[in-house]
């Protein structure tokens, strides 16, 4: 009987600690009115457990084009019984936002799978804290919701929707369009708890690579198409939720991010706090937030794009034409 | 020269910015890659040419050095054959070379062809290079330039060739929408007495364009390396 309860207990540890949800597209740049999915992981970065029920979802929106549409129930399908998809069509051209809320879930632990819990997905605050005032030894009953967004391009004009708050207890809020972004930027992101800047909060901030990746970290430049990269996602490395950039937001609640490679970017918090609600010990919000960012295939090279920042291409043709017609003019008269 | 023709040169000639500041290359074009077939290849090969000032300005030099339509479509051809050898074989190959380098050579062959347009060989006392077998090299560095451009992008081993090709299609019909308004524009304006003045004012600018190409190419290399 102990070692089935022990097992159920671990079981339960194993499948609540590496539940990070995300939103993912196999790649956020669209083509404008495309039939597209967006899938739901319930799990880690790199594979999904399980789906997730329509009733637990508060909302489900797509923000594009200045308009917020709520998805609806039969816009979800379900593969391998781990991921949900989101089955939707694109609009016009803007840089989009999708974002997915759940209900709240309750969750008993023991002392021990609670504080390896907090190590593994990188609650370290709350870790200390334990520490600190000798509650190490508590056990914990947790009160948790997800609130997951994902910030992709259509087409090639960008838009302002991306800066959209969906009102959300917890969400990540870029405070610049991320698609107007390369490798080797920055990026700052806001996160905000109940609309207000959360500030001393811990963020990690990681990337998978995709397919044409590179990095612009302090390696060679180079275009290489190998995708056995340094930061690999190996599945025999020991699990854990917090790996790449550990950041903290600031007294603005802003963290920036070193978007140091080509990839699918995510960010992750959880942001939990005491709860003395009846039966609770504590509450947790957990965020995400993903994007896409590449190498900018017209950074210092002659083919520049009038709609990505640097100097436009039309400020070189109408240069060249004023330049061409004083010359124009100087020989006509040396001619007369 | 009339009014109507100095008209339709000035429209043409303001005109020819105007469409290509709408096609501009930007890392979204993977994007269309990636969901757009072989089609997409031909598309983004053609907006490659038509954005790419460098290949452009070298063409204007080379019709401005020719007499008549069957010479034209003789240095095309030659030039078109250049750039497809080095264009296919570089990418089919895995070949390419630092952008910013090719690019400094790329700006390179604009200077040498406003060079010599102004007789600057002569100017020299040297002989000009035959430019049969000139365009035909600067094709072949063209060439590797799309190749370097085009190995930039994640192209997937799925229909790689297939995909070349398609991306040099495009190229060849950027090539000739670009060619059309440079050719006329040139061939008009030959017969009348401004043509001089123009042709100085423009192989001036060609001169003048290659050098600040170059010193731009070679200033990105030098910044990242």
């Amino acid at each position: 009987m102990k070692i089935r309860t022990t097992a159920l207990l671990l079981l339960g540890f194993i499948l609540f600690c590496s539940h990070d949800m995300y939103l993912k597209l196999d790649t956020y740049f669209l083509q404008p009115h495309q039939a597209s999915t967006i899938d739901l992981y319930n799990g880690t970065f790199e594979k999904s457990d399980n789906v997730i029920d329509r009733d637990r979802m508060i909302d489900a929106s797509i923000v594009g084009n200045g308009k917020r549409t709520r998805m609806t129930d039969d816009q979800w399908t379900e593969k391998d019984s781990s991921i949900t998809i989101l089955h939707f069509t694109t609009g016009d051209p803007g840089t989009w936002v999708a974002g997915l809320s759940t209900r709240s879930r309750d969750f008993e632990m023991s002392a021990e799978d609670f504080n390896s819990y907090l190590e593994h997905d990188g609650v370290l605050d709350m870790l200390q804290y334990r520490k600190d005032n000798n509650t190490i030894n508590d056990p914990a009953n947790e009160r948790y919701s997800k609130h997951v967004k994902a910030i992709y391009q259509v087409g090639d004009q960008t838009s302002d929707d991306w800066a959209t708050e969906l009102g959300y207890p917890i969400e990540f809020v870029p405070l610049s369009n991320p698609y107007e972004k390369h490798t080797g930027d920055q990026l700052q992101v806001k996160l905000l708890f109940g609309g207000q800047p959360l500030t001393n909060q811990l963020v990690y901030a990681d990337y998978r690579p995709t397919a044409h990746g590179h990095s612009h970290g302090d390696e060679e430049h180079s275009h290489s198409h190998d995708h056995d990269d340094a930061h690999s996602h190996d599945e025999d490395e020991p699990h854990t939720h917090t790996s790449g950039q550990q950041l903290r937001t600031d007294d603005r609640g802003v963290v920036s991010v070193d978007l140091s490679a080509d990839g699918i970017w995510y960010l992750r918090t959880i942001h939990l706090v005491h709860n003395t609600d009846e039966g609770l010990t504590h509450e947790s919000n957990w965020a995400t937030l993903t994007f896409e960012v590449t190498h900018d295939h017209s950074d210092d090279h002659a083919h520049h794009d009038h709609s990505e920042g640097g100097i436009p291409s039309y400020v070189y043709w109408i240069g060249s034409l004023l330049l061409v017609g004083a010359l124009f003019f100087y020989f006509s008269k040396n001619q007369g | 020269m009339n009014r109507r023709s100095l008209l339709i040169a000035t429209s043409l000639t303001l005109l020819l910015p105007m469409t290509l500041m709408a096609h501009g290359v930007s890392a979204s074009d993977q994007a269309t890659l990636d969901n757009g077939g072989l089609l997409s290849y031909i598309y983004v090969g053609a907006k490659h040419m038509l954005t790419g000032y460098d290949h452009l300005l070298f063409l204007a030099g080379v019709i401005f050095y020719l007499k008549g339509f069957r010479d034209i479509v003789r240095f095309i051809t030659v030039f078109t054959l250049g750039h497809c050898i080095t264009l296919i074989g570089a990418t089919y190959l895995g070949i390419k070379a630092d952008e910013h380098l090719i690019d400094a050579v790329i700006a390179l062959s604009v200077l040498y062809k406003g060079f010599e347009n102004l007789g600057g060989f002569e100017n020299l006392g040297i002989k000009s290079p035959n430019l049969l077998y000139m365009v035909f090299i600067f094709g072949l560095i063209h060439g590797f330039g799309l190749s370097t451009r085009l190995q930039s992008f994640d192209m997937g081993m799925d229909q790689f060739l297939a995909k070349i090709l398609c991306f040099n299609i495009g190229v060849e019909l950027g090539q000739i929408l670009a060619l059309i308004p440079i050719v006329f524009l040139i061939t008009q304006w030959q017969s009348k007495k401004s043509y001089q003045a123009f042709y100085k004012a423009a192989n001036t600018y060609l001169i003048i364009a290659g050098v600040a190409l170059f010193i731009y190419q070679m200033y990105g290399y030098f910044s990242i390396h």
